[in-house]
């Protein structure tokens, strides 16, 4: 009898690995510019509302900064750009337009949460909060 | 003896194909109406996918509409902001460098090679051949990681800007995307091998949805499903936008007009896309730097209108911008998709074929429903809305 010809491929399937990758035991490879979660670097940050202008989706708005954060003085208004994360488009437009690159960029993609989402803890954890005595 | 009962037998039976899933998973309803096995009419319903894209492009300013432009459609996003931009740089006599234009040749041909492989492999889950549907995919994902190295996203590249481009490449990305390039194109020889040979494929494909050279020209076809049935047509050959006027390159045309040499010309082109990739790599110019500074980007856009046109994976593509000089915003937008021309104008396709046959058909044509839904009328100060006949809107008005 002949031999089938899928005989070879088929045993050769049998032992390697699957093809796909097993995700959560197994990190998918992503480029170190892959365009992810970015958020507002404070110290850097004037207020100036220009991302929150420009951003294609709506998705930054400005928000005043908690009193218990001590805010440096390029920004009297005390604003803040806050990105639902659920909204953004990750186009990074915010970021090109920034007079002073005020913002951090990361390839994290990884975004899926059961919360709302957004840039408040990560952006406020840039500046230093003010202990108070007593 | 008299007549108690009359029995009306109908002469066809009235089949809604959609608008949940026909044969792909974008919302548009095929009405086919059947004798029997054969079709004897299709009516094409189109209107489950409206989202008001031309006017959120009035209400937008010009730079914002880059990227609302670019979601018209997911899988051809780049050459829909490519149109749109070179539009504005015409408005503003803007001259861009020629390694940003071969920069946008490179991502626009990944675009082609990605888009080209997946409805090959839709054609392939829809025939019942899922086997090699996953293989193809397996293999576009490699297309993806090439785009996501040059563009920094898998699908939303974002990668045109007004002036150049947004990010540039590197030597240690250029010989990532050949690597993936030269590995890929042995895989798309093997898949076209596939197509041109498998018995299963040959009986699904072949003689089916026929279209003459004559029909393709009065129905104004365009794309792929024109360039099968020989009509040369094709915009980078005619228009030579970008750097297509420095790269050799094809125009791949078949005779035969049916399905199966639709898909074949998708083949024929994405090994000639990975011919153009590989060029641009090979040949890259390093006359300037294409990333512009986007702060100082002109904010006003005077007045003007231009209308412009590209080559996007389903054929031909173009938009007209206008600008009125005063406000920030376009005053109009207009979009013409190819899927709009080629789907529209199908019905005259599916006649005498099976129902089963219809799936491929209609895969055959590769439509893009998020890309042509933008037909209703909606007239404000009447409080009316209402549909054009698809005869004007063929004509593109």
């Amino acid at each position: 009898m002949r031999r089938p010809k899928l005989l070879k491929l088929a045993l050769e399937n049998l032992v390697s690995k699957p093809a796909t990758i097993q995700y959560p035991y197994e990190q998918t490879v992503i480029e170190k510019d892959f365009r992810g979660r970015h958020y507002a670097d404070l110290s850097k940050c004037t207020g100036c509302s220009l991302c929150s202008i420009e951003c294609p989706a709506d998705t930054i708005k400005m928000r005043p900064i908690p009193p218990d954060y001590e805010v440096p003085k390029s920004n009297p208004r005390r604003l803040y750009p806050l990105i639902n994360y659920g909204r953004c488009v990750f186009c990074y437009r915010c970021i090109t337009v920034c007079p002073f690159n005020a913002y951090v960029s990361t390839n994290e993609h990884r975004l899926a949460d059961t919360a709302k989402n957004d840039s408040s803890e990560l952006s406020l954890s840039t500046l230093r909060k003010i202990v108070k005595e007593g | 003896m008299s007549v108690s009962k009359i029995i009306e037998v109908p002469l066809a039976l009235e089949l809604p194909v959609g608008p949940q899933h026909p044969a792909l998973h974008e919302p548009v309803l095929l009405k086919a109406y059947a004798d029997g096995e054969e079709i004897v009419k299709v009516e094409i319903n189109t209107g489950y996918n409206h989202r008001g894209i031309e006017k959120l492009c009035e209400k937008n300013s010009f730079y914002r509409d880059i990227f609302i432009v670019a979601r018209v459609c997911g899988i051809c996003n780049l050459v829909h902001a490519d149109c749109y931009v070179r539009a504005i740089e015409q408005i503003l006599g803007m001259e861009i460098s020629n390694r940003a234009k071969y920069l946008r040749v490179l991502a626009m041909e990944l675009e082609r090679l990605h888009s080209h492989m997946l409805i090959n492999a839709v054609m392939a889950e829809n025939i019942g051949f899922e086997n090699l549907f996953m293989n193809i995919m397996l293999d576009r994902e490699k297309i993806m990681k090439a785009k996501e190295i040059l563009t920094g996203n898998r699908v939303l590249s974002d990668y045109v800007m007004v002036g150049g481009v947004r990010r540039d490449i590197d030597d240690a990305k250029k010989e990532k995307i050949r690597d993936i390039l030269l590995k890929t194109e042995e895989r798309i020889k093997y898949y076209k091998k596939v197509f041109a040979e498998d018995s299963t494929i040959l009986k699904r494909l072949v003689d089916v949805g026929k279209v003459s050279t004559r029909d393709a020209v009065i129905h104004s076809l365009v794309g792929p499903v024109a360039r099968a049935s020989g009509v040369k047509i094709d915009s980078r050959a005619s228009d030579k936008y970008d750097a297509y006027s420095e790269i050799p390159f094809n125009v791949i045309t078949r005779t035969e007009g049916d399905s199966w040499a639709r898909m074949m010309v998708r083949w024929d082109e994405a090994l000639e896309s990975v011919k153009i990739a590989l060029h641009v790599l090979d040949r890259l110019p390093s006359d300037a730097n294409p990333v512009p500074d986007e702060k100082k980007l002109p904010r006003k856009i005077p007045a003007g209108e231009a209308y412009t046109r590209v080559e996007a994976q389903r054929g031909e593509l173009t938009y007209y911008v206008m600008s009125d000089g005063k406000s920030p915003n376009p005053y109009r937008v207009k979009i013409r998709t190819p899927s709009f021309n080629n789907i529209i104008s199908s019905g005259f396709m599916y006649v005498g074929y099976t129902i089963a046959d219809l799936p491929v058909i209609l895969t055959s044509l590769d439509p893009c429903i998020s890309c042509m839904e933008r037909v209703t009328v909606v007239d404000v100060k009447k409080n009316v809305s209402y549909k054009l006949p698809f005869k004007e809107l063929a004509k593109g008005v």
